[in-house]
């Protein structure tokens, strides 16, 4: 009796030194795979800064449907690193230049009539393209020169608001598509091309400035993701604070997938948008992409677990995985994982099927719209259901969990305020 | 180290099913059994006089009998508990939807059915917050479509109380008591369940220190008074307290051992709490008052770390994630 405990223990000792996965080369794919995403995503980027100067150079309907279409293709790249977002704090400070939402457009540009300002935002409806001469929180501010610098340094997040978003993704979406005026119903943005003509041409007013505005916040894009390519690299800030602890590194690869199918997808993206039936609660609601950006959010979280990404141009990233890491310590856990990744795909495919079959996702959103709800909330669960199975592998990897030795409060009730 | 990992485990285990148990049956059912009487209460006071000063008080009791299983984001409540609190608002969507079907006068205003479609934003007890207490909705009168309104909402929130109530004394209150149970496929172990409701106590108090005081303290700079919870209702303080003792009590009902720490760091922020001088945080553009709220708010963290080491860490357990983990 007492040799077989000590043989078991013996043995549940040596398991680690056998283990054919290292944890270090778990983290070298996974930091791989981040480059290669945001590299994609640059070269997507110029092909879109490309696009987007022949717009200006000569709007025509070609012009604008071939930058609608690079925005679109740089979209999927991109969405597949959001993963990589929440567990690092590199990534998560720098998101939203790029990626914030949702947005109070009327800060840009002119929105329709209807619109109304919120009582949060007193400067939803401030249409920086129409007034060079603004007062922002008390400061007067001269945007005669519509810059990357302006909408940087000034703009964006203008009084502390989340919302006053004036650059990334969202806000050129806005600039190529314009405003959803359907609601409920089909039908994306619908802006002319001759929102960018000169002379008498020009509707909406203030073409050249919508077009300088155009440029400059697809500069912005391009520069805040060379940043990122640079951060991944082979010497970037971002590669060596996750490679730097091992089990911190898991830990956060698995914090990434947690939080994203959580509470930010399932949670704040595709369930409020649907109870609160709000075809703005879209995620990328003026061009009717929220079919594409869910699906690859959830393909991302799949890629790290798999440790394989699909380039743009075909070829495949791929190296030892967490996949591979699980299944030494539990294979039951990483079948397990690795159907649940599979369901969701298989549902936020079908949310993908059926808005290019017509069906656009905030036309889901309608109220009462039991076929919609069904295809959401499918997605929705097929996320929380994942989410136990990441839990689950965060316990069974026993990965050191939280650093209780942080709590100043605990350890020294004097550093609090009394 | 394998060693003391094996011990919590095990600790975890022999204890799971007891507390949990414990937590359901002392705390959470009979929350969510209060929480349907006080709905109940509200909706027949609004069935008598539908106006606002009438309703005041039982709209009130329904938030407090709220704020004791509010926090338990689980099972029925995961999607659940949206329509009945949706906040924070930052694009004012409360406010639109309820001026346009006012407006409008649209149908599903007065009929209970169709009202359980409309957007969450117009549903719970926010939207009815803005309807007893805002002065672009609180004047309406007996009779109206405003008044007609408030009878629809009422009714709602105690028929979303009833099916909450039912939802978990029926149904999860088994799927919990069953974890790791042949065919439990949401639980595996009594641990999960035990960690599930652990988070739900952890996930209250960071929420009620980043958001319910975060919201308004926002920068020393820039504080902003109308993001806190409640604050049209002056309720704002009110529910920081009630909803971190809801935690603590959560706590306490998890652990079978005594929490000194834990209850020691709720006496105390009760005490720095007494010392706020506008309950709806409205003067945290004055530094000195800001400064109290920012106490609070240190001393709802100091809650959180106390559990943190009086349950966490005795039973091996690290939280889970939790819904607010998006941003």
């Amino acid at each position: 009796m007492k040799r077989a405990t000590s043989t078991a223990l013996a043995l549940l000792l040596a398991t680690p030194a056998l283990a054919a996965t290292d944890k270090a080369a778990v983290l070298d794919t996974y930091a791989d795979i981040a480059l290669a995403g945001y590299e994609d995503s640059l070269t997507t980027a110029k092909a879109l800064q490309e696009a987007v100067a022949a717009l200006i150079a000569s709007p025509s309907e070609e012009t604008l449907a071939a930058a609608r279409s690079a925005w679109l293709a740089a979209r999927n790249p991109y969405q597949q690193t959001e993963v990589f977002r929440f567990g690092n704090p590199i990534v998560d400070d720098w998101e939203g230049k790029v990626n914030a939402w949702p947005l109070d457009e009327g800060l840009i540009d002119y929105v329709d009539g209807s619109y109304m300002e919120s009582d949060e935002n007193e400067y939803a409806a401030l249409n920086i393209i129409a007034n060079p001469q603004v007062t922002l929180a008390g400061q007067a501010v001269d945007a005669t020169e519509i810059t990357p610098e302006l909408i940087a340094d000034t703009l964006n997040e203008a009084d502390g608001i989340e919302t006053n978003v004036a650059r990334g993704y969202h806000a050129i979406e806005f600039l190529l598509w314009g405003q959803d005026l359907n609601g409920t119903g089909p039908g994306a943005g619908d802006r002319p091309y001759t929102d960018y003509a000169s002379g008498d041409a020009c509707t909406g007013g203030n073409c050249d400035r919508r077009a300088d505005y155009l440029k400059a916040a697809t500069d912005l894009l391009v520069s805040d993701l060379e940043e990122m390519v640079a951060a991944w690299g082979a010497e970037g800030d971002a590669r060596e604070t996750v490679t730097a602890d091992e089990n911190a590194g898991i830990t956060a690869i698995l914090t990434g997938m947690g939080s994203l199918s959580y509470g930010e997808q399932a949670g704040e993206r595709m369930r409020l948008g649907l109870m609160l039936n709000d075809p703005e609660e879209e995620h990328d609601c003026f061009s009717d992409n929220t079919h594409n950006s869910h699906y690859y959010d959830g393909k991302g979280i799949q890629n790290v677990y798999l440790g394989s990404y699909t380039r743009i141009d075909g070829s495949a990233v791929e190296g030892p995985s967490l996949s591979a890491l699980v299944a030494e310590t539990d294979p039951a856990l990483d079948a397990e994982m690795t159907a649940k990744l599979d369901t969701t795909m298989e549902k936020l495919g079908a949310i993908k099927t059926a808005a290019e079959g017509g069906f656009a996702y905030d036309q889901m959103l309608a109220p009462g719209d039991e076929k919609g709800e069904e295809l959401v909330m499918g997605g929705v669960d097929a996320l929380i259901d994942q989410t136990r199975t990441i839990e689950r592998i965060v316990s069974a990897l026993d990965l050191g969990g939280i650093d209780f030795e942080g709590s100043d409060s605990l350890d020294n009730p004097g550093s609090v305020f009394q | 180290m394998r060693y003391a990992l094996l011990l919590c485990a095990s600790l975890a285990a022999s204890h799971a099913a007891a507390g949990v148990e414990d937590a359901l049956t002392h705390d959470i059912l009979p929350g969510f059994a209060g929480f349907t009487a006080a709905s109940t209460a509200l909706a027949e006071a609004a069935g008598a006089d539908c106006t606002a000063p009438a309703l005041r008080a039982p709209w009130n009791a329904a938030f407090d009998a709220w704020t004791r299983i509010g926090d338990v984001r689980l099972g029925p409540s995961e999607t659940g508990a949206l329509s009945v609190v949706f906040w924070p608002d930052a694009r004012g969507f409360t406010p639109k939807t309820l001026s346009r079907m006012i407006s409008g006068e649209e149908p599903a205003g007065r009929d209970l059915e169709a009202f359980a479609h409309v957007s969450i934003a117009a549903r719970g007890l926010f939207a009815l917050e803005q309807m007893l207490y805002d002065d672009a909705f609180a004047g309406y009168e007996s009779g109206s479509y405003g008044c007609a309104l408030v009878q629809t909402m009422t009714a709602d929130l105690a028929a979303q109380a009833g099916a909450l109530e039912s939802g978990w004394r029926d149904g999860f209150a088994q799927v919990i008591l069953s974890a790791g149970e042949a065919g439990n496929a949401t639980y595996l172990s009594p641990e999960e369940a035990l960690r599930a409701v652990y988070t739900q106590v952890l996930s209250s108090l960071e929420f009620t220190a980043d958001t319910r005081l975060g919201r308004p303290l926002g920068t020393f700079e820039r504080p902003r008074p109308t993001r806190a919870e409640a604050w049209r209702s002056g309720r704002s303080l009110r529910n920081v307290l009630l909803d971190a003792a809801a935690a603590k009590d959560l706590a306490v009902a998890l652990a079978d051992w005594e929490m000194p720490a834990t209850e020691a760091a709720m006496d105390r922020l009760e005490q720095v709490a007494a010392r706020v001088t506008d309950p709806a945080f409205q003067d945290v553009e004055d530094p000195a008052a800001r400064l109290r709220v920012e106490i609070v708010q240190q001393h709802v963290r100091a809650l959180h770390d106390a559990i943190e080491q009086e349950l966490g860490l005795p039973l091996g357990l690290t939280p889970g994630f939790n819904s607010q983990d998006g941003d």
